[in-house]
């Protein structure tokens, strides 16, 4: 209705004026004339255009309410944090300053201190090539002690029993310079030909023989590169990425003893005393690692599910290394039973494995030939298997009830030294008592702990630089996922957790730069879990969330045909005050020329 | 006024166009970047066995599910490593002639419900939001470990789907729907989190193949029953029970396995060629191309059983105190076994047992064209009518012999 007040309005406003101007002149010249499609002689109102611009303006100021009421609410994440944080971590890997010091004792050297620091460290290089991968020590920092009376350690000291020199070597250089963090190894030259090298459970080793300047330079370079760097395993057998500790930093260690067969004999052990003496001093040490607890039971009705044969030649039940992958029996054997390990923590299974009266002695013979002399496997991330085969493998006869035993201390402890080798193995590093470099063979002892101390740097630098990668993995690909979802919630708890991450990676970082690993492994242990839980929050779910052209589409319908008619009518109203307007400035100005 | 609306939406849908390729684009630097990593060993294996369909008439979904079960654990994946869902449960169904037991073949041979079906979702468990949850591992921390799909880098996962589907999705439970870029997405959000080294997803529904059209993430291949614009079949009909038992495709996966055991190394390229296009009545469809390794090469078991990776433990660790300083050093020797190692052990008598099973089949396939036929006639009144007029002149020999 309105539209043809319009068109019917502005032909008959514009036509006269321009096609019949002696028209016009005529009409102007009898000045009582007043043509009412052309010009007004009141003020247009301004009611009308006052309501319709009071609706749109409601609608106006109304529209940023709206816009707030439907707002996701999405908590600011540090995303260019995230982003320079992650590409530092990926650009440059982490800086480990290691100190190394080396002792000569009885050497006449003539060059200075300095020279022969940085011939080991030209060695050093040499021995390991890719010093730039990350959780290896990046720069080597050599000092060179020549001392031709090293007070402490008097002649023939060092060839007594290894542990006594250990703690001898420990004591003179803990009152020496650093001590601490330190590496550091003695060179003893002696008259005896047989050059013999051991690494203590510290942070020290010592060389005792009839070594030539050179040849020891060498030896102590290797130690230093291969032993204290890379934990003595080039070749590792399990691969790096595979690092057993759950997301969320916890380990659980479950041991189960398994009867295959309890109508032959039932086995049972004190674990408890075990756990007691021989465990917790292993959780203690790998505390800035994982989270350790552990779990035991015993299980019967659980048959081995691949095969063994008899071997004369042995006298025994043989499976060979091709038969291991079928070994674990896992519809019969129920290990996991952990209802305390949380939903990402780790479960390592360590299962002892007492074979049935029919298959005992079991043994396993590996491809060359020989029969093992661990009889156990590990599979990496799962855990490991021994097989330990009771005393006397005759089974009683007469009785017809299962007789119980209970496995000797003796034999659980050397089930626990197996046991422990896997763990060791889960980890990443060998058991050997022994390294074979290329200069000679030392020899590693071994800690009551389970663990060594440079061991336990080894791991520490190895666990941070995975943790520290890892949490920037996954911080990245949480802020990718939060941008392409615009219309998702996030919840403040996700803010805040990736802020806490942020702040222990950065605290890590500083850590390990100053060399306090167990601080820095503890803080990327916990940036990591922070940052999977993050990710892993249950709230992001693509499928929860719609996306705006949902959102367009459920308020359009309502609010597109209002607003447009709102929008228009207020067009209309203003078009309409106008084009009244200039009908009255057009009668105005005829009245002003006429008077 | 007209023209001024287009004019007025023209302004979102260009902001919804941009939004749309910024979206892609995003998605697309994911994929890329998620593609590092391929030189992580195989560890482990995980199944996820869904039935995406409730009520009597879908029993054979229920079927497939739990015989693909059945496959898996007898392969050697354990029951820990599989999440099985399934959405209705026709033991207990009224209807159920036999309750307890659920059958894939007329035959009855084999109760897939026997002991140790360890059902991980059921009912209205199995619901998209669910499954997605299960395949991304975003759970309320109340959720217990075995409902969580807990893979690593490691992993080979087997992910099969059996239900109603159609164009770009499947049904769940007739009441919501998984879409193929909900599939996608999940998908690549475990590849980003390394969730999985590689990824088998097979599904059983109409029109299968449209659920992977959407898939980007490498390392995953697909196998549906069928192409677009296909339906997938049921095998046959078991009358005892009242409604069809098995799925074609299934049928002839289940076959396919019934001749393997855990230490043959078949590969992947023999599954997807025994599939008959007259047998299942449509054509498997197989998606190879983010997939790097070759078929021929690939053991089926490295998906659907669970071959571990073992390594020997060359030395037990003796602490100090009872060592002595010069013990012996013997050469080391650690040894790990690849997939490759494995015997074969074919067992003649289960190979027997297939072919009496797959004759007893073809017998079955006949009566069923029979039936089929029978079920041509103009309408079955006649038949009848037929029948009745057929039996008369017995019934007359028969009294005059009597006589």
């Amino acid at each position: 209705m309105a539209e043809e007040e319009i068109s019917s309005d502005s032909p008959s406003s514009s036509q006269p004026n321009q096609e019949n101007p002696q028209q016009t002149q005529m009409l102007e010249s009898s000045s009582s004339e007043f043509d009412p499609k052309t010009m007004r002689n009141t003020k247009p109102g301004v009611k009308r255009l006052f309501l319709t611009f009071s609706v749109l303006l409601s609608f106006i100021i109304g529209f940023p309410f709206l816009w707030k009421s439907i707002e996701i609410y999405r908590t600011p994440l540090p995303f260019t944090q995230i982003e320079s944080f992650s590409s530092r971590i990926e650009s440059n890997p982490l800086h480990f300053p290691c100190q190394f010091q080396a002792v000569f004792v009885g050497f006449d050297i003539r060059v200075s201190h300095g020279e022969v620091g940085a011939e080991i460290t030209r060695k050093m290089y040499e021995f390991s090539p890719n010093a730039s991968r990350c959780g290896v020590c990046s720069n080597y920092d050599v000092s060179v002690v020549v001392d031709s009376s090293f007070g402490c350690v008097g002649k023939g000291d060092l060839r007594g029993s290894d542990e006594d020199a250990d703690e001898l070597v420990k004591n003179c250089l803990g009152n020496g310079a650093g001590g601490g963090k330190v590496y550091s190894i003695v060179v003893v030259n002696e008259e005896e030909d047989e050059v013999r090298a051991v690494v203590g459970k510290y942070r020290h080793a010592w060389i005792v023989g009839k070594v030539s300047e050179e040849e020891a330079v060498c030896r102590v370079a290797e130690i230093f590169a291969k032993v204290f760097v890379n934990g003595g395993n080039e070749g590792s057998s399990i691969r790096e990425e595979f690092m057993p500790v759950g997301a969320d930093g916890r380990i659980v260690l479950s041991f189960s003893l398994l009867n295959a067969n309890p109508q032959d004999w039932i086995y049972d052990w004190n674990f408890h005393e075990i756990d007691e003496t021989l465990l917790q001093p292993v959780i203690e040490a790998l505390q800035p690692i994982a989270n350790i607890t552990v779990e035991s039971q015993v299980l019967y009705h659980t048959p081995k599910s691949s095969f063994s044969y008899w071997d004369d030649k042995h006298g025994s039940h043989i499976f060979s290394t091709k038969d291991l992958p079928f070994f674990v029996n896992s519809n019969e054997w129920h290990l996991d039973t952990s209802v305390a390990a949380g939903g990402r923590s780790k479960v390592l299974q360590l299962v002892v494995y007492i074979p049935s009266a029919k298959e005992c002695p079991l043994q396993l013979e590996l491809p060359n030939g020989e029969i093992s002399n661990t009889n156990g496997f590990i599979s990496p991330m799962w855990g490991g298997v021994v097989v330990w085969n009771p005393p006397s493998c005759r089974k009683d006869l007469e009785s017809n009830d299962p007789v119980s035993h209970v496995i000797s201390p003796q034999d659980l402890q050397m089930i626990f030294e197996v046991l422990m080798g896997q763990l060791r193995q889960l980890l990443g590093l060998k058991s050997d008592n022994h390294y074979a470099g290329q200069s000679g063979t030392s020899v590693l002892l071994g800690s009551g702990r389970g663990f060594t101390e440079w061991e336990l740097d080894v791991l520490s630098r190895k666990h941070i630089c995975f943790n520290l990668h890892s949490c920037a993995t996954t911080l990245g690909s949480l802020s990718r996922l939060v941008q392409s979802l615009p219309r998702m919630i996030i919840m403040d708890e996700i803010g805040k957790q990736v802020k806490f991450s942020l702040e222990a990676a950065k605290f890590a970082q500083s850590n390990a730069s100053n060399g306090i690993y167990d601080a820095s492994a503890v803080s990327s242990r916990h940036s990591r879990s922070l940052a999977e839980d993050a990710f892993f929050h249950p709230s992001i779910m693509s499928i929860s969330y719609y996306s705006f052209e949902h959102c367009f589409a459920i308020y359009s319908p309502f609010f597109l045909p209002v607003s447009m008619h709102v929008v228009l009518a207020a067009l209309r109203e203003w078009k309409r005050y106008k084009q009244e307007n200039r009908k009255y400035l057009a009668w105005k100005a005829k009245a002003k020329v006429t008077p | 006024m007209a023209h001024l609306v287009l004019s007025f939406l023209k302004l979102p849908m260009k902001v919804l166009v941009v939004l749309l390729i910024f979206m892609s684009s995003i998605s697309n630097a994911v994929a890329y970047l998620s593609s590092s990593s391929d030189t992580t060993m195989h560890t482990n294996n995980w199944a996820v066995l869904v039935c995406t369909s409730r009520f009597w008439f879908n029993y054979r979904h229920m079927a497939n599910t739990l015989s693909l079960y059945r496959t898996v654990k007898r392969l050697g994946i354990p029951d820990e490593r599989i999440i099985l869902m399934l959405a209705d449960d026709m033991a207990c169904n009224a209807r159920n002639k036999y309750p307890a037991q659920v059958f894939n073949n007329e035959n009855h041979r084999l109760n897939l419900y026997g002991d140790n079906v360890e059902v991980d979702y059921r009912g209205y468990e199995v619901t998209v939001e669910n499954f997605l949850r299960v395949l991304t591992g975003r759970h309320e921390t109340a959720v217990p470990r075995s409902k969580r799909l807990l893979s690593d880098e490691g992993s080979h996962i087997l992910l099969y789907m059996t239900g109603h589907g159609g164009d770009e999705f499947l049904k769940f439970q007739d009441s919501e729907e998984l879409q193929s870029h909900d599939l996608a997405d999940a998908v690549k959000q475990m590849k980003e989190k390394r969730r999985f080294k590689e990824l088998l997803i097979m599904v059983d529904t109409c029109q299968a193949s449209t659920l992977f059209s959407q898939l980007h993430s490498p390392g995953v291949l697909a196998i549906g029953s069928s192409m677009k614009g296909e339906n997938s079949y049921s095998h046959h009909l078991d009358s005892d029970v009242g409604v069809s038992v098995v799925d074609r495709f299934t049928f002839y996966t289940l076959a396919f396995f019934e001749r393997l055991n855990m230490y043959d190394n078949a590969s992947l390229s023999s599954l997807f060629n025994s599939y008959n296009p007259n047998l299942l009545m449509s054509t498997a469809y197989y998606r190879t191309d983010l997939y790097h390794r070759h078929l021929e090469e690939v053991p089926v078991t490295n998906f659907f059983g669970s071959v571990m990776e073992t390594i020997h433990t060359d030395s037990a660790y003796r602490s100090g105190s009872n060592k002595n300083g010069g013990a012996k050093t013997k050469k080391s020797l650690d040894q790990s076994i690849t997939d490759n190692d494995r015997r074969i052990l074919r067992n003649f008598d289960e190979k027997d047992q297939f072919d009496i099973e797959y004759q007893r089949d073809s017998v079955g396939q006949i009566r069923n064209t029979i039936l089929s036929k029978l079920n041509t006639f103009e309408s079955i009144d006649a038949f009848v009518c037929y029948g009745l007029l057929l039996m008369l002149p017995l019934l007359i020999v028969s009294t005059w012999l009597s006589k």
